[in-house]
This record gives structure tokens, sequence and C-alpha cells, in this order.
């Protein structure tokens, strides 16, 4: 038989779980709704890479391959050009005519982004990257770039 | 000289007398910083990169102009020392860009080095810099002002080392800049030297500019393919194409020398017209086939005329390797039964081989106290050569001797000219007789001027002085020497190269790396096979072309004109072509033949081969896979080989035979050949 002080333990304790259940109930949730809704990413997330531009619009990467060699999976690929007076694509002397990067090797670790001396490169939110071709994980400059402002 | 004693940084240092501080201090393994010093250049103190602390001077000292003392304490890691680095490297970088990411030299700069160990971490300099636009000077050099450190590097070695003198500084203070010598441009070797020896990034080369990175490349040491002379070249690969040639570790027999080819002249190998699929005349032109079809049809032809007991010739290259050579000339030998095969002679090897007198190594020019060169402009046909030759005038104040049609850049630096007509260099020779009988020793170098019996007389004459004598026999293209050593020559009733274009009744030729149609016609219709990288005048009127590598894309040894056996490393791949070894080897297997006989068609096989068969040629293979050079002993002067006159190809510093016509590089220089020195 249990004694009145059971029973009004019991009770509290009911109580005291149903008002955090309450409480969470009427509060703003944190799961989140992704797919159906687009996620809530922190400003630092490292995604997929943004190549950038100065306020000329010419490309901030002078091919200078700090990125490729601090790269500790391998996964930069550039070939570099010289601007010519015709055609100038970043303000230096030289610029990358092709700029890769294999997302079936990125392990989105950032250290491009710490070696670039231009901040050419930064890490953007992007990270639906999932394919039935791995060829396609390598994204080229022109996925890459910012775009234009118009 | 005697030997002195000294104190650097507590540590006793012995050193013969006269010693640079500096010198003293790297070989005891005490770094001194230094811009300007350049072993073997003369001296420049303009950097103050070398400042020491010397007991009893009043003041810092630069180690590179301080020969060692007895009793003398150095030191060079006081604060005071240190403070004056650091101030030194402030100074050079007040007008400095610091844009080392997109610079050129990036990574391999021996200024950011120094920043990196002894500069402040710091800049104190507010002031706007001093900006110069970067100058083209020619297709080879260009120039960035900013980055300059005016340590005079460039001048030195393009005035002491190349005998070339294109460049000079102009203004003063901070206005001082390098410039060449034609104003705004720059007419010269084009060797890149200058390029090469600058320790920052000011100097760039049209070819490797912007391309790529130091550490992004694969870097191969091979032989340079274009002269005789066998540099040993560093080329920098990055996605199967060559990027540039240097040879920044100085080894090889040439240390850090190259002329414009072995540094920039690698392009051919990515030239648009490369040959990449095998080709067979049909009706209406060539036709692009496979490996297998073409390698059927040759060995079919060639099975065929073998078997009625047609008649062969064989054309074999001056630049395919010694393991090619030799196995072609055994399949031709023994597999096709002929004795008609021959090369384009450069120069009359064969009677120096028979004369059976000493021959000099690239070393020996440097070491001789007396040279004499005969009928040759040796800067512009063997440009190593005569780097060496003057670099012994400047370190050892040898006596050099010419013997010459015209002015040559040995003139220069030559104890006595003798000028002759064609035909009177052994006349012209003889009157040096006395000058040369009071030397201690001597080498001699002589061209296809010295040919058949002139070379026996010439040797007559050598051994007649008195003392001891070596001699180079001057040939064109990188194994002119090793086409003879390993047989491809006819023996006695075997036609000669001429002889086989005039015969007429050849059933099949089949030429190798070579173009004799230029030189020769063509007599007869022979069934006309041709291995090479490009479309030349003999691959146009060929029934089978072949695409062959090139040297760069092959392993192998090659011979250079001294002698000395080196080893060739694959740098890239140009698909769709094979090596000429692995031709061999597919159309003597079609045909049926006795593979067992011919030996395996690898590179280390054949060598092995050679070393058993070759005199002279068994070599320390541990040295040549080193990346060493060895030279060949005493030949047994090949007696069965029928001898034939010689005839230069008469390259120049911006040709390479039929191989230039396709270096983008040499092709853009502006130079007339020579005409430095004639004006
Ligand atoms: S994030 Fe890391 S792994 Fe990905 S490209 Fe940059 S350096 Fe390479
Ligand atoms: S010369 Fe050297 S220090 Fe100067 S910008 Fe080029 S890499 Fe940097
Ligand atoms: S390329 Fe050679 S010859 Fe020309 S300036 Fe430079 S060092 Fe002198
Ligand atoms: S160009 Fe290079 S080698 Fe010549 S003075 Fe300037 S820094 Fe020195
Ligand atoms: S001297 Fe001859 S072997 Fe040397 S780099 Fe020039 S072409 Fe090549
Ligand atoms: S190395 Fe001594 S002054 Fe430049």
């Amino acid at each position: 038989m249990p004694n009145i002080q059971e029973i009004l333990g019991s009770a509290a304790a009911i109580a005291k779980g149903m008002s955090v259940t309450l409480r969470e109930m009427v509060s703003p949730a944190v799961t989140e709704g992704y797919p159906d809704e687009p996620p809530r990413l922190q400003e630092r997330f490292r995604g997929t890479h943004i190549l950038e531009r100065d306020e000329n619009g010419l490309e901030k990467c002078v091919a200078c391959f700090l990125c490729a060699a601090a790269c500790p999976s391998n996964c930069i690929y550039i070939e570099a050009a010289e601007n010519t007076e015709t055609t100038r694509i970043s303000g230096a002397d030289r610029y990358a005519k092709v700029y890769n990067i294999d997302y079936s090797r990125c392990i989105f670790c950032g250290y491009c982004v710490e070696a670039c001396p231009t901040d050419a490169i930064v890490h953007g939110h992007g990270f639906e990257t999932a394919s039935y071709n791995t060829s396609s994980l390598i994204y080229r400059k022109e996925q890459l770039l910012r775009p234009v402002k118009t | 000289m005697a030997n002195v004693k000294l104190t650097i940084d507590g540590k006793t240092v012995e050193a013969p007398a006269n010693t640079l501080l500096i010198e003293a201090a790297r070989r005891a393994g005490i770094e001194i910083p230094a811009f300007c010093y350049y072993e073997g250049l003369a001296l420049q103190a303009a950097c103050r990169m070398c400042l020491v602390e010397v007991e009893k001077a009043p003041k810092l000292m630069t180690a590179c102009t301080l020969p060692v003392a007895e009793g003398m304490v150095v030191r060079t890691n006081t604060p005071q020392v240190a403070q004056a680095r650091k101030s030194m490297l402030e100074f050079v970088l007040t007008n400095h860009p610091l844009d080392c990411p997109v610079c050129d030299k990036g990574g391999e700069c021996e200024l950011q080095d120094m920043v990196f160990r002894y500069g402040a971490g710091e800049s104190r300099f507010l002031e706007v810099k001093q900006h110069v636009d970067e100058r083209e000077w020619s297709p080879v050099v260009f120039y960035d002002r900013p980055r300059c450190i005016l340590c005079f590097r460039c001048v030195r070695i393009c005035a002491e080392g190349m005998g070339v003198a294109a460049l000079g500084v102009v203004n003063r203070g901070a206005s001082s800049e390098i410039a060449p010598n034609r104003g705004d441009h720059l007419e010269c070797d084009e060797c890149g030297m200058c390029i090469d020896i600058c320790p920052v990034g000011a100097l760039t080369s049209g070819t490797y500019r912007y391309r790529t990175r130091p550490w992004e490349m694969q870097h191969v040491g091979t032989i340079c393919t274009h002269c005789a002379d066998g540099c040993k070249t560093t080329l920098g690969i990055r996605n199967n194409r060559i990027h540039r040639g240097n040879n920044r570790d100085r080894s090889g027999v040439n240390g850090e020398f190259l002329c414009i080819k072995g540094r920039y002249a690698g392009d051919f190998a990515h030239h648009e017209e490369r040959l990449l699929t095998p080709l067979v005349r049909s009706q209406d032109g060539f036709k692009p086939v496979s490996w297998a079809e073409a390698i059927k049809t040759v060995a079919g032809r060639f099975a065929e005329i073998r078997q009625r007991g047609g008649k062969f010739g064989v054309i074999g290259s001056n630049h395919t390797t010694n393991e090619e050579n030799y196995y072609l000339q055994k399949l031709a030998r023994t597999g096709l039964g002929t004795n008609n095969i021959d090369h384009h002679r450069t120069g009359d090897v064969l009677s120096l081989l028979r004369a059976r007198v000493p021959l000099a190594t690239t070393a020996d020019l440097y070491h001789s106290k007396a040279v004499l060169i005969v009928g040759v402009d040796l800067a512009q046909q063997h440009s190593f050569l005569a780097y060496q030759i003057r670099a012994n005038w400047r370190h050892h104040q040898a006596r050099v001797y010419t013997v010459r049609r015209g002015p040559v850049r040995e003139d220069k630096i030559a104890a006595r000219i003798v000028s002759v007509e064609p035909g009177g260099e052994l006349a012209g020779v003889e009157t040096l007789r006395d000058d040369l009988a009071k030397e201690p020793e001597l080498v001699i170098l002589f061209g296809d001027a010295i040919q058949g019996e002139a070379v026996a007389r010439l040797t007559e004459f050598g051994s007649s002085l008195g003392i001891p004598v070596k001699y180079v026999c001057l040939v064109d293209y990188s194994n002119s020497r090793g086409a003879v050593e390993m047989g491809v020559l006819p023996a006695e009733g075997g036609m000669t190269l001429p002889e086989m274009m005039a015969a007429g009744d050849l059933d099949a030729l089949w030429v190798v790396g070579a173009n004799p149609l230029r030189r020769h016609a063509l007599a007869g219709k022979p069934f006309l096979v041709v291995q090479d990288l490009f479309l030349t005048e003999t691959a146009q009127a060929a029934d089978v072309v072949l695409p062959a590598a090139s040297a760069y894309e092959k392993s192998g040894t090659v011979t250079n004109v001294c002698g000395e056996v080196q080893r060739l490393q694959k740098a890239f791949e140009t698909p769709g072509t094979k090596t000429d070894l692995e031709i061999f080897g597919l159309i003597a297997r079609e045909m049926g033949l006795d593979l067992k006989q011919l030996g395996p068609w690898t590179p280390s096989a054949v060598f092995a081969e050679i070393a058993r068969t070759v005199p002279g040629y068994d070599l320390p293979v541990e040295v040549l896979e080193a990346g060493g050079a060895v030279q060949a002993g005493p030949s047994d002067g090949l007696p069965d080989a029928v001898w034939a006159p010689v005839q230069s190809a008469g390259d120049t510093l911006f040709t390479s035979g039929t191989l230039g016509r396709y270096s983008k590089m040499l092709n853009a220089v502006r130079e007339a050949p020579g005409e430095l020195y004639r004006a």
C-alpha cells in the first residue's frame, strides 16, 4: 500500500516533467525542416568554395598555387596564364585560366582559404554536392566564381 | 699554398691563404648570407649581406672580399651582425614589390629565404614604392626592375661566363637598373644564364614566366638532345609538358651552364605538327593507321624483300640512344642481312679513333694549360665547350690558340690567332709549332675542316710536339659519337649514306631519326620507312611513317662529343608515339626474326649487351644510374668500318638540324647568329 508521500512525490515529478514538455511546446523549434525548408547555417560554415571578385569585378585569384600547395587532399588543380593588354581577367600579372576543385576529395578543411594571399577563395554555404556521377564532382572555375553583379 | 689558421665563431678553421673568408666559412659549415658573391665570378661587394665582425677591425667587414689571414678571429653570430643583416634586407626591400604570390621566383627565391631567416618581421617603409613596368627585352629575357636587387650577377655571368657582355647597369641610386645592350632590347646568345643566376624574380624567361610554380613541377634530370656537348638539363614537367630546363643543382658535366637550346628549346616536343599516329601511303596521300597495322605493313614488306634476297638500306640517327643505335645495326645485320647501314657523319671520329690518341673530356677543357681550336666557330656550334675554355682562361689563365677562317668569339681570349683560307688549317696549325711546343700540355679541338688523311697528320703533329696532347673531334647532334661507336656504319662492302641515296636499286630504305633528303636526292623507288617526330622532307616521301618518341621521352644512354656516356631519363610521354627501340622490337617480332638472338628490347638489357661487346663501353652502371658521366674507354678503332667524307651540320646557337625548325623559341629570337662578335 503506497503512502501518501509517495503519491505526492510522483505527482510532483510528473508535473515537473510536463512543465518542461509544455514549455518546449510553446518555444521555437530547434529541429530543422530540411529538406522541406532551407537549413540555417552558421556564418563560418565551410561549404563549397566561392572564388571572389574585387571591386572592379576582376577575379581576385592570381594563380599563385598556394591553395593547391596547402591542400591536404591535393584536390585543387590550376593552370596559370598571363593577363594581356586586351584581356584582363585578374588584377595582377597572371590569372587562373583553369581552376578546378575535386569535391570527391575535398575534406572542407579550409586550409586553402587560410593560404590564399589575396582572399580570393572563401568557403560558401553550398553542401548539396551529392551526385550519381563522380566526374561531375570536379567543379570548374565557372561554377566556383562569384557571379558578376549586374 | 700554405694554410692559415683562423677562428670563426669559436671554431678553429684551416684554409689555404688567400681563400675568401666567405668560402672558408662555408667549407667549415658556417653560412654567411650573400647575394652578390658568386663562386667563379669576379667580386662585386654590392649587397653587404655578408658583413661579419672581425676582431681588431674598426667596423663590420664584407666576408666576400676579405682573404683569410693567420690568427684572424671572426664572429658571424653577434647581435651587431644580426642587426646589420636585418638592415641590409630592409634596404633591399624598400622598393621591392613583395608580390611573391605572382612572382615566378616564389618558392625558389633567395631573397624570400634570406628575409625568412634573417629579415625583420615587419616593414617600416610606408612611402609609396617606385614602380617601373616590366619590360620584354627579347623573346627569352624579361626584366622587372622593382624586383631587381642590383647584385650584378647577371652582368657578370654574361660578360665573364658567356663572353657576350650584353648587360650593364645604368642610372644612379634608387633609379639604378640593369640595361640591355641595344637600348630597348637585347641581342645576345639568349642563353638564359642571367635568368637562372638571378637570385630573385627580376629576370624571367619567355617560356616559363607565369605558367606554373616550381613546386608544381616534376624535375627530371636528363641530357639535352640538341648538340653533341651532352649538357645535363633538369626539365620542369607538369601535365606531360616541358615548362623549362635549367640545372641549378650544377650536376652533370656542364655544371650550371646551358645554352638556349638546353634551356628553352624543348618545346619542339609539343609542336602541333608532331606526328601522333602512324601513316601509310595510299593512292590519295597518307592514311592514318593503327600501330598494329603499320608494323604489319612494314614487317610484311621487309620479310618479303628479305625472302627474295632483295636489297636493304638502313640510315640510322645521330640523336637516338646508344641502345637504339646498337639494336638497329644488329637488326640490320642479322635480321635484314644487310651491311648497308650508315648515318649522317658530322665529324671524322672514325679517323681519330683509329689514330689511338688520348681523348679529352669536357673537364680537360677547363683544366688544360693550353687549348688549340682548329677550323670551327666554337661559341656558335659548341656553346658548352666554348664556355669551359673561357672559364679555364679566366680561372687558370689557360692559353688559347685559334686557327680559323673568320672572326670567332674565342679570338678575344686567344694568345695567338691564325687566319687561314679554307683548306689551309693544317698549315695554319704548323705555324704555331714553336708556341705549342713550349706548353706543358695541350687539348686540340677540330671540326670537319680536318678529316681523313688530315686527322692523321694533325695527330702526328701533336705527337711531334713532345708534350701530352689530347683531342676532341667535334661532331654535331646529341649522339653522333655513339652512332659511330655502336657501329651504325657499313663494314667493308656495305654502302655509305650517299651511296645508298644514289644507288637506285634498293628495294627498301629504312630511315630512323634522320632527314637525308635534305642534303641528297633519292634515286630509285625503294619501299621507304621513316621513323621520326615530324613530317620531314624524307618522311613526306615515305611509304610508311612511324611516329617516334623524342629523347626527352625515353631512357637509354648517349655519348657526347668528348666520348662521355650519360643516361637519359624519361621525362614525360607523348601519347601515340613509341620509342625507336620499341619500334625496332615490334618490327623484328612481326617479321618472325630470332628474338632470342636479338635480345630483349629494353634499354638496360641492350646496354648490358653493349657493355659486353662494344670495346670501351664496359662502364660502371651505378655511376651512370646515379646521373654521372663516364668517358668510354679506348675503342678498337672499328677496323671493319668504311671511311667516308664527313660534313658538319653547320648549326648555330639558334638552329638544331631539322629539330630546330619545330622549336618556337629558337625561331622567335631575332639575332643573326654570330653577328654579335663580328661587328
Ligand atoms: S577545403 Fe581543404 S581539402 Fe578542400 S580544397 Fe580547401 S584545402 Fe583542399
Ligand atoms: S623576387 Fe622573391 S621576394 Fe621578391 S616578389 Fe619575387 S619571390 Fe617575392
Ligand atoms: S641571355 Fe645569356 S647572353 Fe643574353 S644577356 Fe642573358 S646571359 Fe647574356
Ligand atoms: S636582374 Fe637579377 S641578377 Fe641582375 S642585378 Fe638584378 S637581381 Fe641581380
Ligand atoms: S651546349 Fe649543346 S648540349 Fe649544351 S645545352 Fe646547348 S645545345 Fe644542349
Ligand atoms: S656578398 Fe659580400 S657584399 Fe654581397
